[in-house]
């Protein structure tokens, strides 16, 4: 076993064992045991790092480090049954590791702080030793989601995120809608799931070309019957590989909040913020981009791209037009995380597997950082999460402030920064799939739409709580700076914000390009590792060379004017922001004026998707066939089946009792009867005291003298 | 430890102490959480005989059988339901008589 694979498992295990310590004896340690999750999280991002040393040392497209164990063989030979499971490290596992890792540390560190009250003792009593083991417990979820090489086992980890996010975001139970919101986060994945893993099935036991079935959860045996196009045969009128494409979608629609399960996204922001910078930015919404990512060639070969495509054009668009008017702090970033995962899937959709996978780090990066951040203002202003009542905050909390003001240029796409460059590429792969697909002009136009909606309401967000004149007196008077264990996550996680370290151009490419010699031109730092995430992130081997070549040289013809746009639009939407929220000249109220009520009405019940799926799927729908199932209960089993067997035992009765009275009382009893069973009974007695430990001994030594004398009976 | 995990000899001694610690604890126990436990005990060891029966039987004949496993699964089930039940059981005595010494429960009534 390599080093490497040793370090993969071991960063599985250690949350993993952190959260088995934190649950057994978490409330007895001192501290109670916040730092052993703490630790253990350090411990598995140190490991991390030492993986991620090794893919620069190796620096190399194709470097794949794997192993595999059988785990199950119950098989015959004419229906083999055979699950493997390994380790699966190339590099995109190695800066996923790394981006997860690093992120969890700090969400731990910040929680340290945050879920303590103002005086430092734990705000919820022992619940705080529990917080910590589910962190834990949720973070190895995602971490043995990343090293799997299979589905089986991507899929294990998959359900028990999926069982932490209900625990966290219903952590603070004693709330009624942060129950139901647990609730209806767990519900919505689950329909996703269900669809994850019936295409699971499909895919295993689906009859390949040559008769015999895949057999195999392993990503390698799938690429390899992708690519060898053993996938052929027809379900339902549609070729079979479209229905595992669009099966598997669905546990990323689920899991990553997609249009249409997206419902549950914005009520998750009822767990502690730390819960919402994990579930948001590096775990359980990423897991559902990862999975399209590894699971590209299918989506790929089974032509669903396109709605993959739309599905992610429409959440974006419509995510960032519901977070223009949210007044709570979290919910902004609720539906800016919606939009940006949109963004991710996207780019999927287009064909742009490194965009979508860049953006997916960047946007953790800096999504955690303003969660955090956003949770450092909560807990300075006393848990009020109104944006209304905020304001002027940013003499009071400057490292906060200057964080978030970081964190808030990279999601707006300013140059520079991080979110720049990988939105960038989003947006130049949706006008180069535009160009090759003139009929989905959709695509780009909603990427281009919600790129300047996020700069308006991202500033929105800053203008109305560290700018302006403070609304709330008291709480204002109060607030200040966050302490160093709160600061440090947001420090950190800002400067991982700039495009430069992802790149190697100070600008993040506005100034210089790749030129056609294969050398970087402009102000680009890094020398040989100019670049090094476009060279290191491949497209998988099933994906068709000749149409990714096309598709790279359009992304190259249109890379000047997406550019130029994406900034234009960002500078607009700030622009604008500043004026609305800053000068109010427009103001706040005339604009909202402008817009019609219908849509003021559709945007504030959240385009109706909770009524619908109440009103018509639970209640239309579900109601009438549990009722429907009730009256089978009731008439049928109840009726036919229970009160029919109830007269023919009373007939039996009837019978039973004459047979009673006329021979057995009158013939045994009367007449053998009396004295014999009196005298039996009494002498016997002692062999009945109720003594239940005499009966079961008197059993095994009977028992044990029947196998002792068994030869010689 | 190739030696050991190959022979047979090996689970049945382990299920058999098992066994043995079961019937031990069921008889001599005053309390009747204990008693549970020894027949919770004395189930696990004829889940591991059969476990282990099952195992060696595939090795010999190679056949795709899962009986074994599918006993053991029903043991495990099983055993969970007789906990609940007899924990729900416990719990009642406890609340009439406030002792769960099992020679208290001499009489049905009450």
């Amino acid at each position: 076993m390599s080093p490497n694979i040793f370090c993969a498992i071991l960063i599985v295990l250690l949350p993993l064992s952190a959260y088995i310590i934190q649950t057994a004896v978490g409330k007895r340690l001192p501290r109670m045991g916040d730092w052993v999750s703490t630790g253990a999280i350090f411990a598995a991002f140190c490991l991390a790092t030492k993986i991620f040393i090794s893919m620069w040392t190796n620096y190399s497209p194709d470097w794949v480090e794997s192993a595999h164990w059988t785990w199950l063989d119950i098989g015959t030979a004419a229906m083999p049954l055979k699950l493997e499971v390994g380790i699966h490290i190339d590099n995109i596992t190695a800066i996923m590791l790394f981006m997860v890792t690093l992120c969890s540390t700090l969400i731990h560190l910040f929680s340290t702080g945050y879920m303590r009250d103002h005086h430092g003792k734990p705000a919820d009593g022992y619940r705080y030793a529990s917080f910590f083991s589910f962190l834990s417990l949720f973070t190895a979820g995602m971490l043995g989601l990343i090293v799997s090489d299979n589905l089986f086992t991507l899929f294990m980890c998959w359900e028990l995120m999926g069982l932490c996010s209900y625990l966290l975001i219903g952590f603070y139970r004693h709330k009624i809608s942060a129950a139901n919101a647990s609730l209806k986060a767990f519900m919505t994945t689950r329909i996703g799931d269900t669809g994850l893993f019936i295409g699971m099935l499909l895919l295993f036991t689906f009859p390949l070309v040559d008769g015999t079935s895949l057999g195999s959860f392993r990503f390698e045996d799938i690429y390899a019957a992708i690519s060898s196009g053993a996938f052929q045969g027809e379900l339902l009128g549609m070729p079979v590989l479209f229905w595992l494409g669009l099966l598997i979608f669905c546990g990323t629609v689920g899991k990553s909040a997609q249009f249409p399960l997206q419902i549950w996204l914005p009520d998750a922001m009822e767990g502690p913020t730390p819960v919402s910078a994990l579930i948001h930015a590096a775990t359980m919404v990423a897991a559902g981009v990862y999975l399209v990512i590894r699971m590209f060639p299918i989506l790929e070969a089974g032509h669903v791209l396109t709605i993959v495509a739309y599905v992610g054009a429409i959440t974006s668009l419509f995510a960032a037009i519901l977070a223009m008017k949210q007044y709570d702090i979290k919910k902004v970033l609720a539906y800016s995380t919606l939009s940006q995962l949109g963004y991710m899937v996207l780019a999927l959709g287009v064909g742009d597997y490194k965009a979508s996978f860049f953006h997916l780090i960047t946007h953790a990066l800096f999504k955690a950082c303003l969660f955090m951040a956003s949770g450092a203002v909560i807990y300075a202003m006393h848990h009020e999460q109104d944006m209304r009542k905020m304001g002027g905050l940013w003499k009071k909390l400057p490292i906060t402030f200057a964080t978030m003001l970081i964190a808030t240029l990279a999601i707006s796409g300013v140059p520079g920064l991080s979110g720049f460059v990988s939105k960038d590429q989003i947006l130049v792969s949706s006008l180069a799939f535009w160009k090759e697909n003139p009929a989905h002009f959709f695509v780009p136009i909603a990427a281009f739409i919600t790129a300047g909606l996020t700069a308006f309401y991202m500033f929105r967000l800053i203008f109305m709580t560290f700018f302006g004149k403070a609304h709330d007196k008291h709480h204002y008077d109060e607030a200040h700076e966050v302490p160093v264990n709160m600061w440090i996550p947001l420090a950190v996680l800002a400067s991982l914000s700039f495009g430069v370290l992802f790149t190697g151009s100070l600008s993040g490419g506005l100034f210089g390009h790749k030129g056609a010699d294969g050398h970087y031109h402009g102000d680009f730092i890094f020398g040989h590792f100019n670049g090094w995430f476009n060279h290191l992130v491949t497209v998988p081997r099933a994906f068709a060379a000749e149409h990714y070549a096309h598709f790279e040289h359009l992304v190259h013809e249109m890379h000047g004017p997406g550019m130029y746009t994406s900034i234009l639009l960002a500078s607009l939407g700030i622009l604008f922001s500043w004026m609305v929220f800053s000068l109010k000249k427009p103001s706040p109220e005339f604009l909202s004026k402008l817009v019609p009520g219908f849509v003021h009405k559709a945007i504030d019940n959240l385009y109706f998707f909770d009524w619908f799926y109440i009103k018509v799927f639970i209640k239309k729908l579900f109601l009438p066939v549990s009722k429907l199932f009730s009256v089978f209960d009731d008439s049928v089993i109840d009726g036919i089946a229970v009160d029919g067997w109830k007269n023919v035992v009373n007939f039996g009765k009837k019978l039973s009792s004459r047979f009673d009275d006329v021979i057995i009382d009158g013939v045994l009893v009367d007449g053998v009867g009396g004295k014999l069973p009196s005298s039996l009974g009494s002498n016997l007695s002692f062999l009945q005291n109720g003594k239940i430990q005499r009966y079961l001994f008197v059993a095994a030594g009977a028992l044990a003298l029947l196998l002792v004398f068994k030869g010689v009976l | 430890m190739a030696g050991i995990a190959n022979n047979l000899e090996f689970y049945l001694v382990v299920s058999s102490v098992f066994f043995v610690f079961g019937l031990l604890a069921a008889l001599t126990r005053k309390n009747a959480i204990g008693i549970f436990m020894g027949v919770e005990l004395i189930l696990n060891a004829a889940g591991i005989n059969f476990v282990a029966f099952q195992a060696f039987h595939k090795k010999a004949s190679s056949s795709p059988m899962l009986d074994g496993h599918i006993f053991s699964m029903f043991i495990i089930i099983l055993a969970a339901i007789e906990a609940a039940v007899a924990l729900a059981i416990v719990l009642r005595v406890f609340q009439s008589k406030s002792s769960i010494n099992p020679d208290g429960m001499k009489e049905l009534k009450g």
